[in-house]
């Protein structure tokens, strides 16, 4: 056992025999699995540079993102000291973008990480618990089905008022009902296990049972479930912002910088197009990174 | 049969309820004031209250839901003062407007991915199925506002084919309202055509792993006489993927209709939003809610045509 765990490499055909049938862990195979996805890999490098240069970028940029020239308004993309031109009021398009970045990948992957929290108490505790109490819980998530999500989040971001906060939360409050029914399903699957018929026999309590043994083991389908959604949440995120339900101006997001380019698209129509493929970049690069963890894991339905 | 669909109609009634209490509860926390535009400048508190209580305001919240309710069993949706019509009216002209957009929109997404999804199912692994992979998730994740401008800017403002907005009324005849809708339908069949074709293809990839295709091969069948057998064991996910693409255009998005000046339910709720026109944002989401509710009730009626497992089902 030694022996072969000192040469598993983890690569077949390096080195002895053993080496080729040595037991690897599951994270490396998991790592494995999705080194081999091409589509995946480059989906992370998309989404690893997007996130940098909204970090980072506006400390580079010499530009002020709210202050513009009035003479140098609507310049094409590869203007000189503008390489993707300027906004309707002369302000540095790329500057807008990149500050615009910050606020529109918070407001996009913010709303996940929220519905996650709160679905997965929701959706394990109803799981767990089961019987007349979780199927009340359950029943009253699906009544939140009944809307299309788009409209959910504007109604509620429009009773809520315009703001990065609110259209948080809003876009949470969507995500809450389907992430709590992946949890249930994921939790009734291993409540009945011997691992937890075990914990409850040692005289463990409720809570405990559900924070160390049911949430670790549904951690994975929730996980891939929720990363599934962080394209749609920045689609609904920029959505709400272009509708003027999201950021407040004059801070640049990429939904906001969309709606008010939307009058220059017959002067300059390519950078006016422009904030548009950020958004689209990122969320397709979120669900194809989504995709690729899934195959990775190796999770089947959720 | 009869007894199964009588359970299923039962079933959306509490939904229905539990979906109008919700929209019922999100209205009363909404800010602004209900009253506003009702009263003059010079209205005293004295008016104030008399208002508030001939529209029933002074009553306790249940009160008002249990009536408001019974109103709108009723088609009783109330009046607009902001729009100076009656609600119901404002919402029937609305739904015939989106209902002119959502069906084209669905008839192309759902064309399209049924074709698309079947091509990459029948070319697994290849170059077809690669290339339908990525046109699918690129359905699911662009941003149909951002697809919507696009057109604009080739359609409309470099070719000059289409106009960039509005819905063409009676006296432009056919051409120009089918101009007028092609934009705003492609723009909104994307998300449709995207989660089709990935769910068709999952479910014939799926079939066709079965058994029982091994049976009809050993028994002589032609390709296209098994895919007919498979198509048919295929349908059922297929089907709730299309139901909830229907029900999801038919509550009228507003973005494209935002963008593209179309006077549909998705508009009229935005403006009303923007109004505080409380009412018409109150009626709009409870006939969008009801719509996609007996949608997935149509979806679920339709798979027990189609799958007689689900018939005998308890």
């Amino acid at each position: 056992m030694t022996t072969l765990s000192t040469n598993a490499t983890g690569r077949i055909g390096s080195g002895p025999i053993e080496a080729a049938v040595a037991p690897r862990s599951y994270l490396q195979e998991v790592r494995e699995r999705f080194l081999r996805k091409k589509t995946g890999l480059a989906a992370l490098a998309v989404l690893t540079t997007l996130a940098l240069a909204s970090a980072f970028g506006p400390l580079l940029v010499p530009y002020d993102p709210n202050v513009g020239v009035a003479t140098q308004r609507l310049l094409p993309i590869g203007s000189a000291g503008h390489i993707l031109g300027t906004d309707e009021q002369g302000r540095d398009m790329l500057t807008r973008l990149l500050y615009g970045g910050r606020l529109s990948l918070v407001t996009g992957t913010a709303p996940v990480l929220v519905a996650t929290l709160i679905g997965l108490a929701i959706g394990a505790t109803a799981g767990y618990l089961g019987g007349l109490v979780g199927a009340l819980m359950m029943r009253t998530m699906d009544m939140l089905y009944a809307f299309p999500a788009v409209l959910l989040a504007i109604a509620v971001a429009a009773s809520l008022g315009p703001g990065s906060k609110n259209s948080i939360l809003a876009i949470a409050i969507v995500f809450i009902p389907p992430i709590s029914r992946v949890a249930e399903a994921a939790t009734r699957k291993v409540a009945f296990l011997e691992y937890i018929e075990a914990a409850r026999l040692s005289g463990a309590s409720t809570t405990r049972i559900v924070a160390t043994q049911v949430l670790p083991n549904i951690f994975n389908p929730i996980f891939v479930y929720a990363s599934g959604l962080v394209g749609l949440s920045i689609v609904i995120a920029s959505g709400l912002s272009f509708l003027g339900l999201g950021a407040r101006p004059p801070t640049p997001e990429w939904g906001f910088i969309l709606n008010s380019m939307r009058g220059a698209i017959y002067i300059q129509p390519w950078v006016a197009a422009l904030p548009g493929l950020f958004i689209f970049a990122t969320s397709m690069s979120c669900n194809l990174l989504s995709d690729a963890l899934r195959d990775a894991l190796d999770i089947k339905d959720a | 049969m009869g007894l199964l669909i009588a359970r299923r109609l039962g079933m959306a009634v509490p939904t229905l309820l539990g979906v109008t209490a919700i929209i019922f509860l999100l209205m009363s926390v909404l800010p602004g004031d209900p009253l506003a535009g009702l009263l003059s400048q010079e209205a005293t508190a004295e008016d104030r209250a008399r208002l508030e209580a001939s529209l029933g305001l002074d009553r306790p919240l249940p009160v008002r839901y249990v009536t408001w309710l019974g109103d709108i069993a009723q088609g009783d949706f109330g009046y607009s003062p902001y729009r100076r019509r009656d609600v119901a009216e404002l919402l029937g002209t609305a739904f015939q407007n989106t209902l002119r957009l959502a069906l084209p929109a669905a008839a192309i997404g759902v064309t399209f991915g049924l074709l698309l999804g079947a091509a990459a199912a029948a070319n697994r692994g290849r170059f077809i199925d690669r290339a339908v992979s990525i046109i699918a998730m690129g359905g699911i994740s662009v941003p149909s506002y951002w697809i919507a401008i696009l057109l604009i800017i080739v359609f409309s403002a470099n070719l000059r084919w289409l106009p960039a907005g509005g819905m063409s009324g009676q006296e432009g005849g056919l051409i120009d309202a089918v101009k007028h809708l092609i934009m705003p339908a492609v723009a909104s069949a994307f998300v449709s055509i995207g989660q089709t074709a990935r769910m068709m293809r999952a479910s014939l990839v799926e079939t066709y792993g079965q058994d029982f295709v091994d049976t009809l091969r050993a028994k002589g069948l032609q390709g296209h006489q098994i895919l007919l057998h498979v198509g048919k064991n295929a349908l059922s996910p297929v089907l709730t993927v299309i139901g909830l693409q229907v029900g999801f255009l038919l509550g009228g998005s507003v973005l494209i209709e935002t963008i593209f000046s179309w006077p549909g339910l998705g508009q009229l709720i935005f403006q009303a939003i923007a109004a505080r026109d409380f009412k018409v944002i109150q009626a709009g989401i409870v006939v969008i809610a009801t719509t996609f509710v007996l949608m997935n009730l149509v979806v679920d009626l339709l798979q027990m045509v189609v799958d007689p497992r689900l018939r005998k089902a308890t």
